[in-house]
């Protein structure tokens, strides 16, 4: 069986999947693009060609032409309280649309609505994270197919270079105007921004609006335009706004999450890129969230202003925005309800695509310009590897997000995870499922320090020099692996079947690893 | 010192990674009548895994005024823990008990007769009033410790924000302590998210002369170092007198001066003190 | 046998790094269930642990019992005590 470039079997050919010749991994800046943009189809429209509200979801489907067979893409900032895909999937089934691929940006718990379908052939794709339930299925072998999984940059990067083409494209749209004309900023279910399905938009054949806010033409601030959109559905609810957004975010009480927090910081302030200007991403985990708050601390103490943050923004990133500790805020998802106000009223609270984010395949995506990122992962291994798609069992319940992109990205990508969660060690010899590569990440903190990757032999020394006396302690890779497996015993391995029920992409399309179907 | 709820694998396995400079296994307060038991065996066996870092592991067993206290004593002390603290100790006699079942246990485990240490915590007025009586009455007394709610109960106040009640109870320990040749360590500050007012109670009770203060919470911690951090000043003074005494051994001399002050074994022993606390010399005896 | 009358004893909780064992009277040879968290990766050393306490207790494998695991991450140190907790529990050294 071929081997890529990082050391994982890869078979010739995936069932449903395709060959994999000349698409093995070959390093994170290896693959480059030679070929021109891939596109949909070229719509015209005529003076006053009146409005684009085809009626329901329904009707929206057959006035699109969407059949059997077909492609179908979703975006995911409606998260939990997303009722979108449930009404499409539900509408192609009772209309008789059978064997569709679905290109979510992510798939959540709401979404098990799903798996009758999956079951019965409605769906027989799926390209994107799936998380919870459906991630279970799939890792059973509930799907025949098995499911790809890319990052936030690399899902864009496919649809530009047409390695995947979009029938249709759904777009929840939290306020719409006839035209199709589309914001997430405002009505009930408002959820900031939308940068995922500006990619959808622009590149599919046919793209919907689905609304339950239609407002008179022409609505403002516009996120994607309606140029793109062929037509408008109307549905009594796009989502559950208690699923949409959190209600505030709040740091970790947790003494153990705020230990491992401030070592980070205590990283991050010893590295040569905490000074003016710094630009960082920490996202809304708990451990990230207590980073930044003991970064706010530094920043302040040390008189330094960072330029930008990026990615999923919280409300605590508002309020460094709001005292001016940072400058602006780059927003491809907004977590919270205080980061949907800002975003709707703040012009240095910008809204950003999943391409201009993350997409290695365009002429400089912001995470190129990222100094410092913060990211968790369910284990790491001794050449730090990161598997952040399947959980100790072995199930597939994760997707990518934006791991691989900031990690490749950003000056300095940090892991900062407990050690154990419960018995199961997070540091292990070799990690169950490859996301992210060691050589984009350079350092893992726990609760018994900062261990830095030994090709940065800088940030040793800057962290040497930042701290005199063991206040916080560097610790090896092989010692944080000698103490999990100390505390832990050894662990059985995964017991899986050959059968790959998942292909895991790197951002540049490239096969890094596959997930193999659990043994029952 | 950290206090770790004696029935909590959590905080049990956890408490040194807070790097407290002592742990308190807790089998008193913190563990429920019924949970006893379990509380013993898990203690016990944390304690034979013996992971805690750098940290100094004392038991905080039940009192000698229950029926618990002799069975905590032979399933702790076998493992060779720094110390117990005692809790409500009033009498010179108790702490006699104590020291007679410790040696017994001890004689019949295999550790050192005399190595476990006791800690008395003062929690009744009559405990306060025997202090220097308590702090004499064992060589294994290493250290005084006022109580805190159940004293306030006791002395018929509650505890207050400022901490009026304990002044002169925490005045008299010092000289107690001092007087015996014993520490004096701090009560705890109970209100985990009021991080200036321990801050101030810390300050006030390391001017009165309290060697430490024990905690509740890892996140006071850190405040408790950062009071207990010694100054550039008092390190400097600190290693010419442990350079001078260094001097002073190496010559034969039982007695040093230095700025025409006597340098004694007390004085040497403080500046170690002061210089472990600053991070410059390798772990001592010392707590806080 | 009378459900009713069955001896069952139990000790440990459900909180992080912990494990609940409960120990109940059986009609068949000691049988050793683990769920929770750690099953996944952990379930024979686990199993192998409490036979082992049972066994340094006085309980063979072929005594009538079953035990019974509710893991919420307990490393073998914790699991240990709460077997042997339950254990001494279950034969009435301590009342429960």
């Amino acid at each position: 069986m071929p081997v890529n470039a990082a050391n994982r079997d890869i078979p010739t050919r995936i069932d449903g999947y395709g060959d994999t010749a000349g698409k093995l991994y070959e390093g994170p800046f290896a693959r480059k693009p030679d070929a021109r943009r891939s596109g949909g189809r070229i719509r015209a429209s005529v003076p006053n060609g009146g409005s684009k509200v085809a009626g329901g979801i329904k009707d929206a489907i057959s006035a699109a032409g969407i059949r059997s067979g077909m492609t179908i893409s979703f975006h995911h900032h409606l998260r939990n309280g997303d009722y979108v895909v449930n009404q499409v999937i539900d509408a192609c089934a009772e209309m008789g649309i059978r064997d569709l691929t679905i290109f979510p940006t992510a798939l959540f718990g709401i979404h098990k609505n799903i798996i009758p379908h999956i079951k019965s052939g409605v769906v027989s794709r799926i390209m994107g994270s799936v998380n919870g339930p459906i991630g279970q299925l799939v890792s059973e072998g509930g799907m025949d197919t098995p499911v790809i999984l890319r990052s936030h940059g690399g899902r864009p990067r496919a649809v530009i270079s047409g390695e995947v083409h979009i029938d249709a494209a759904f777009i929840a749209a939290p306020a719409a105007d006839r035209t199709g004309n589309i914001s997430g900023r405002m009505g009930r279910s408002a959820c900031g921004s939308i940068g995922y399905a500006f990619t959808d938009a622009e590149y599919a054949d046919c793209v919907i609006a689905v609304t339950d806010n239609l407002q008179s033409y022409p609505i403002s601030p516009i996120s994607i335009p309606g140029i793109y959109v062929d037509f408008v559905a109307v549905c009594e609810k796009i989502g559950d706004p208690a699923g949409i957004v959190s209600g505030t975010t709040s740091v970790t009480k947790d003494p153990l999450r705020l230990l491992i927090a401030k070592y980070a910081s205590s990283l991050i302030e010893s590295s040569p890129y905490f000074m003016d200007g710094i630009s960082f991403q920490t996202g809304a985990g708990g451990i990230p969230l207590a980073v930044t708050a003991f970064m706010k601390e530094a920043m302040r103490r040390k008189d330094i202003r960072a330029s930008f943050g990026l990615g999923g923004i919280t409300g605590y990133f508002v309020d460094l925005l709001k005292e001016g500790l940072v400058k602006k805020l780059m927003d491809v998802q907004s977590f919270d309800l205080d980061a949907v106000k800002s975003i709707a009223c703040d012009s240095d609270h910008i809204e950003i695509s999943a391409d201009w984010y993350a997409n290695p395949w365009n002429c400089g995506a912001a995470v190129n310009m990222l100094d410092v990122v913060i990211l968790g992962a369910t284990e790491v291994d001794v050449d730090f590897n990161a598997n952040v798609n399947t959980e100790a069992d072995g199930a597939l319940l994760h997707g990518i997000g934006g791991h691989q992109d900031t990690a490749a990205g950003a000056k300095l990508t940090i892991i900062a995870q407990p050690l154990l969660r419960g018995r199961i060690p997070c540091v292990v010899d070799r990690v169950h499922t490859l996301t992210t590569p060691g050589q984009v990440v350079d350092a893992i903190v726990t609760e018994y320090g900062v261990t830095i990757n030994p090709r940065r032999k800088d940030l040793m020394e800057s962290w040497q020099e930042f701290n005199c006396g063991d206040d916080t302690p560097l610790v090896s890779i092989d010692e944080l692996a000698d103490r999990a497996r100390g505390l832990s015993g050894s662990m059985e391995p995964v017991h899986t079947t050959d059968r790959i029920v998942g292909v895991v992409e790197w951002r540049d399309g490239t096969v890094i690893d596959v997930v193999r179907q659990l043994e029952s | 010192m950290l206090y770790l709820p004696g029935n909590n694998p959590n905080m049990l396995l956890r408490g040194h990674l807070f790097k407290p400079d002592g742990l308190i296994i807790d089998l008193e307060d913190s563990v429920s009548r019924h949970e006893k038991d379990a509380a013993r065996i898990l203690a016990r066996d944390v304690l034979k895994r013996g992971e805690f870092g750098k940290c100094e592991v004392t038991v905080r067993i039940n009192g000698t005024e229950t029926d618990l206290w002799r069975e905590d004593i032979s399933f702790v002390v076998p493992q060779g823990v720094s110390g117990v603290r005692a809790p409500k100790v009033e009498t010179p006699q108790a702490v006699k008990d104590l020291d007679e079942e410790i040696s017994s246990v001890e004689s019949k485990s295999g550790v050192q007769v005399g190595s476990t240490k006791i800690f008395c915590l003062l929690e009744t007025a009559l405990g306060v009033w025997n202090a220097y009586d308590i702090a004499k009455s064992s060589p294994r007394v290493t250290a005084i410790i006022p109580g805190g709610e159940d004293l306030a109960a006791d002395l018929r106040t509650s505890r207050s924000k400022e901490g009026t009640e304990l002044e002169w109870v925490r005045r008299m320990l010092i000289v107690a302590a001092r007087a015996a040749g014993v520490d004096a360590l701090d009560t705890v500050f109970p209100n985990i998210s009021d991080g200036d007012g321990l801050r101030r109670e810390a300050g006030f009770v390391k001017q009165l002369g309290f060697d430490g203060k024990s905690v509740i919470h890892p996140s006071q911690i850190p405040i408790i170092h950062e009071i207990y951090t010694p100054t550039d000043r008092e390190i400097d003074t600190a290693q010419r007198i442990v350079a001078a005494a260094k001097e002073a051994a190496e010559r034969g001399l039982g007695a040093v001066a230095l700025d025409g002050r006597m340098i004694d074994a007390p004085v040497i022993r403080r500046a170690e003190f002061t210089l472990e606390r600053a991070g410059q010399m390798g772990k001592s005896e010392n707590r806080g | 046998m009378d459900a009713s009358a069955i001896k069952v004893a139990q000790a440990g909780t459900v909180e992080s790094m912990d494990c609940r064992v409960t120990i109940a009277e059986s009609d068949c040879p000691m049988i050793i269930e683990i769920s929770g968290i750690s099953a996944a990766r952990f379930k024979a050393a686990m199993q192998a642990k409490v036979a082992d306490v049972l066994e340094s207790l006085g309980a063979s494998q072929d005594a009538c019992l079953k035990v019974d695991v509710q893991d919420n991450g307990a490393i073998d140190v914790v699991l240990g005590a709460r077997v042997e907790a339950a254990y001494l529990r279950f034969i009435g050294v301590y009342e429960s």
